[in-house]
């Protein structure tokens, strides 16, 4: 009678096995479909121009997207718990300030102290997400005028000028002919990636997103694991703002302005749902890189930086649709 | 006033009607089962159909199909005077004449009895309009119950007076198939009584009724006609006066239940276990009044009651998902503070929650992270996952309980619901809990694996851990627990300690209040 029973049940779920193939399919198509777009951008990029495809400028979209791929990291995995960080942008202002005058006394000092005020950022957005249950949208667009306003009082308006060179050397500097904000962005990802697959934050950062009720009753602390997510993407802000300064070679209070759309749209590009449970920090480097490379093919194209926006915005709106169309299905 | 249960049933023999509805070998599947496998079913004027089968059978599936809330993946649906169809919505099945009376009337609160009847025929209602429609409202009641006024806010109503608008609104819409789903499940006895002779009413005027229940005394007070769906497919479609009680058991449960059910209870055999969870007084604002309730080492302690008496509020309580406001709660005698889900986890207890997918699942995570979920501390005390060691665990589990597919790197969301369950259940085991708290172990799975969960239950008990049941499946309750308690408004209104003179009738009298407390 047991083996009667093993028998039915056995027979019931065949269906299923069949099923969840289509299903990895779906999502093969998806990640297929972001790489032949990235492929057809650079086939497009390099028959229009001349120079698109030549090592120093493939080195050059790189660079560029180094920024942003660090922003982004952070950003997938606030994403990938359902949440949303729209304050990086100032997050870099701010904290990019407070190092740029605390290098002038001592270089550590600002290094540490400005990595410190991102984290904070963060935790604060944290906070106030998962303690006050406040919606992250609102709390993270109000941080961003907050953070913003902080950076601007900080010294009246007024940019500080003359970056210590050491630190300019370590943040946009160059190692064995590579540019060390490309070395950045690669290791951060690549340890990103490493947190989401072999530690145990790394899966509770899925169940969150996936399915935060679930993963309370599995006696997970949610609140912590919330708090972590934005406290990585406010430090990993503040490492942006360095090297951002660092190539600059002055600090902005604007500066990061319009960051995080950016870094939300490498994020989905990169295949993070912002329905939660999804996403992959390599695959947001993926999605900076492409963001990247359509801005400098345009620059080559002598397309002016206002269409820039205009395309980047389309761009990432067109990720968001095909994310929303591929969930939906499931 | 109202038919006995003979007339009703002569009234069946002489007026056999016209064809009403016709359903031919309607297939559906859902991510993970086959649901329906093929199914007939038709209905005439002026009949009553009843449709049964446990759950996981097809019964929703088959209603979702018939009011256009799912469209078929093969079938014909014929419906008399439009000839086949296919059915966008349930709106489109109200223009065909089909309405659904559901389980949880979907009203609105804010509005008044006649807006909601016909809510969505009308835009800004204008006075006049209103005055016309409240008219036309109260026309509808009056047979029904002319005692209702039209101008009462809906929020205010009763269940009983809820489902009676439900049944005006789609008259209102000229239905001549209404189906009614489990209506009875949270009604008192004599409200029940009153929903009878109003659905014989309906069936006097000529209306076919589709009646969905698992409740075989009402099946037999009511219906004309019964069908039985089993795993997806018709078992039996036979009148009603030809259909033995305990064959039509055997039919909708299979061989086994009816086996199960019939296995000779041992009135309390596993009470003298050590106590393992003792509660003194715990309360929730407007939900739990002062529970007492010990459950012993080894002990199988059923919660019975009707939806909304305030069970599952007690599990959530004792687990730390919602906060308790008073009372304390002793686990192996020591008073245990509960703040959240982790300290209770701590303490050994389990929650295996009544909505798999919303409470229990990440369905975007396969076997092997859902398994690991409460179980970080084993597999990652550092941090950093051992993942071979979690492998090798979560397979042992799929060898042992029979998982299917036996594989841990498949979505858990592509498993069927019994298997779903085992997942859970294995989580809990890993995790070392010794008091287990089940609401409703079983919803939603299929016989076969329903029976491997219930074994599975006994063997824990066997080996001397707590287990606490919610069901509202009577039978399960008396085939399961050793002791029962039985909750009403919030209230554990009885204790029965010897379940061997336990009926379903009984359970169903002290849920709904017709039995004093003893």
């Amino acid at each position: 009678m047991t083996n009667d029973r093993v028998r039915q049940v056995s027979n019931a779920t065949q269906a299923p096995a069949v099923l969840s193939e289509k299903k990895i399919n779906l999502e093969w198509i998806r990640s297929v479909s972001v790489l032949a777009g990235v492929a057809l951008l650079f086939i497009v990029f390099s028959v229009l121009t001349n120079s698109f495809y030549e090592p120093a400028n493939l080195l050059d979209i790189l660079l560029q997207s180094s920024i942003n791929t660090m922003i982004a990291v952070g950003m997938t995995l606030v994403v990938m718990t359902r949440g949303i960080d729209l304050s990086v942008g100032s997050v870099v202002g701010l904290s990019s300030m407070i190092a740029a005058s605390l290098l002038q006394q001592n270089l550590l000092l600002g290094i540490v102290v400005g990595m410190l005020v991102g984290m904070v950022c963060g935790l604060v957005n944290g906070l106030l997400i998962a303690k006050l249950k406040l919606p992250d949208f609102i709390v993270t667009l109000g941080m961003l005028s907050i953070y913003r306003g902080a950076a601007l009082i900080y010294t009246d308006g007024k940019p500080i000028y003359g970056i210590d060179p050491i630190f300019r050397a370590i943040f946009a500097g160059d190692l064995a002919g590579i540019p060390t904000p490309v070395l950045f962005a690669l290791a951060i990802a690549l340890l990103a990636f490493l947190l989401v697959r072999y530690t145990a934050l790394g899966e509770q950062i899925i169940a969150v997103g996936g399915n935060e009720e679930a993963g309370r009753l599995s006696g997970i602390n949610i609140d912590r694991v919330k708090i972590c997510v934005y406290a990585v993407s406010g430090l990993l802000a503040s490492f942006a703002g360095f090297v951002l300064i660092g190539r600059i070679g002055a600090a902005e209070p604007i500066g990061g302005t319009g960051f995080e759309l950016q870094a939300i749209g490498a994020a989905v590009i990169g295949g993070a749902s912002l329905f939660g449970g999804e996403g992959n920090p390599l695959g947001s480097l993926i999605g900076a890189l492409t963001l990247g490379a359509m801005q400098n093919g345009l620059t080559l194209l002598n397309v002016p930086s206002f269409w820039q926006l205009v395309a980047t915005g389309a761009v990432v709106i067109l990720a968001v649709f095909a994310d929303q169309a591929t969930r939906k299905r499931q | 006033m109202r038919d006995s249960l003979q007339s009703v049933q002569i009234s069946k023999v002489d007026s056999p009607g016209k064809l009403l509805l016709q359903l031919k070998g309607i297939v559906k599947g859902f991510a993970g089962v086959q649901a329906l496998k093929g199914v007939d079913f038709d209905l005439c004027e002026g009949e009553i159909h009843a449709l049964m089968g446990e759950n996981g059978a097809g019964k929703s599936t088959l209603m979702k199909v018939m009011f256009g809330v799912q469209p078929p993946d093969s079938g014909t649906i014929e419906i008399d005077g439009h000839g086949k169809v296919d059915i966008d919505d349930p709106r489109h099945a109200l223009a065909l004449g089909i309405g659904l009376v559901s389980q949880e009337p979907s009203l609105v609160p804010q509005l008044d009895v006649a807006q909601n009847i016909f809510l969505g025929q009308t835009e800004a209602l204008s006075i006049v309009k209103r005055a016309r429609f409240q008219a036309k409202a109260r026309e509808i009641l009056k047979p029904l119950a002319p005692q209702l006024s039209v101008t009462t806010r809906v929020g205010s109503l009763g269940m009983a007076e809820l489902q009676i608008v439900e049944i005006a609104r789609t008259l209102a819409r000229g239905a001549r198939i209404i189906g009614f789903d489990e209506p009875t499940s949270s009604l008192t006895p004599a409200e029940r009584d009153g929903l009878f002779s109003l659905i014989r009413q309906l069936k006097n005027s000529g209306k076919g009724i589709i009646y969905i229940s698992h409740r075989i005394p009402e099946v037999y007070a009511i219906s004309d006609r019964i069908t039985v769906l089993r795993d997806g497919q018709v078992v039996a479609n036979r009148a009603t006066s030809e259909v033995d009680p305990d064959e039509l058991i055997n039919m909708i449960a299979g061989r086994r239940l009816a086996e199960e059910l019939h296995r000779p209870v041992k009135p309390s055999a596993r009470r003298d276990g050590p106590e393992a969870l003792r509660l003194e007084g715990v309360s929730r604002a407007g939900k739990l009044h002062a529970i007492d309730l010990t459950v012993h080492a080894g002990e199988i302690f059923g919660l019975a009651g009707l939806v909304g008496s305030g069970r599952t509020e007690l599990v959530r309580c004792i687990f730390g998902a919602d906060r308790k406001d008073g009372g304390t709660i002793y686990v192996n005698g020591k008073p245990l503070e509960v703040q959240q889900p982790s300290d209770a986890k701590a303490a050994g207890i389990a929650l295996i929650p009544e909505d798999r997918r919303k409470q229990a699942l990440v369905p975007v995570m396969d076997v092997e992270r859902n398994f690991g979920l409460a179980n970080y501390g084993q597999y990652a005390p550092s941090g950093f996952l051992r993942l071979k060691q979690r492998r090798q665990d979560t397979e042992r589990y799929i060898e042992e309980m029979a998982i299917r597919p036996d594989r841990a790197g498949v979505r858990v969301r592509n498993l069927s619901g019994g298997n779903q369950q085992k997942v859970i259940i294995a989580r809990w085991l890993q995790s070392g809990a010794r008091i287990f708290l089940f609401d409703e172990p079983t919803r939603g799975i299929d016989v076969g694996a329903k029976f491997e969960i219930h074994e599975l239950m006994r063997r824990l008990a066997k080996e001397g851990c707590a287990l606490l049941v919610i069901s509202s499946e009577m039978p399960e309750i008396l085939a399961l627990c050793d002791r029962v308690g039985v909750m009403r408004g919030g209230r554990l209104v009885q204790t029965i300690d010897d379940c061997s003179g336990l009926t379903e009738d009984l359970l169903m009298k002290y849920a709904s209040g017709e039995v004093a407390r003893l």
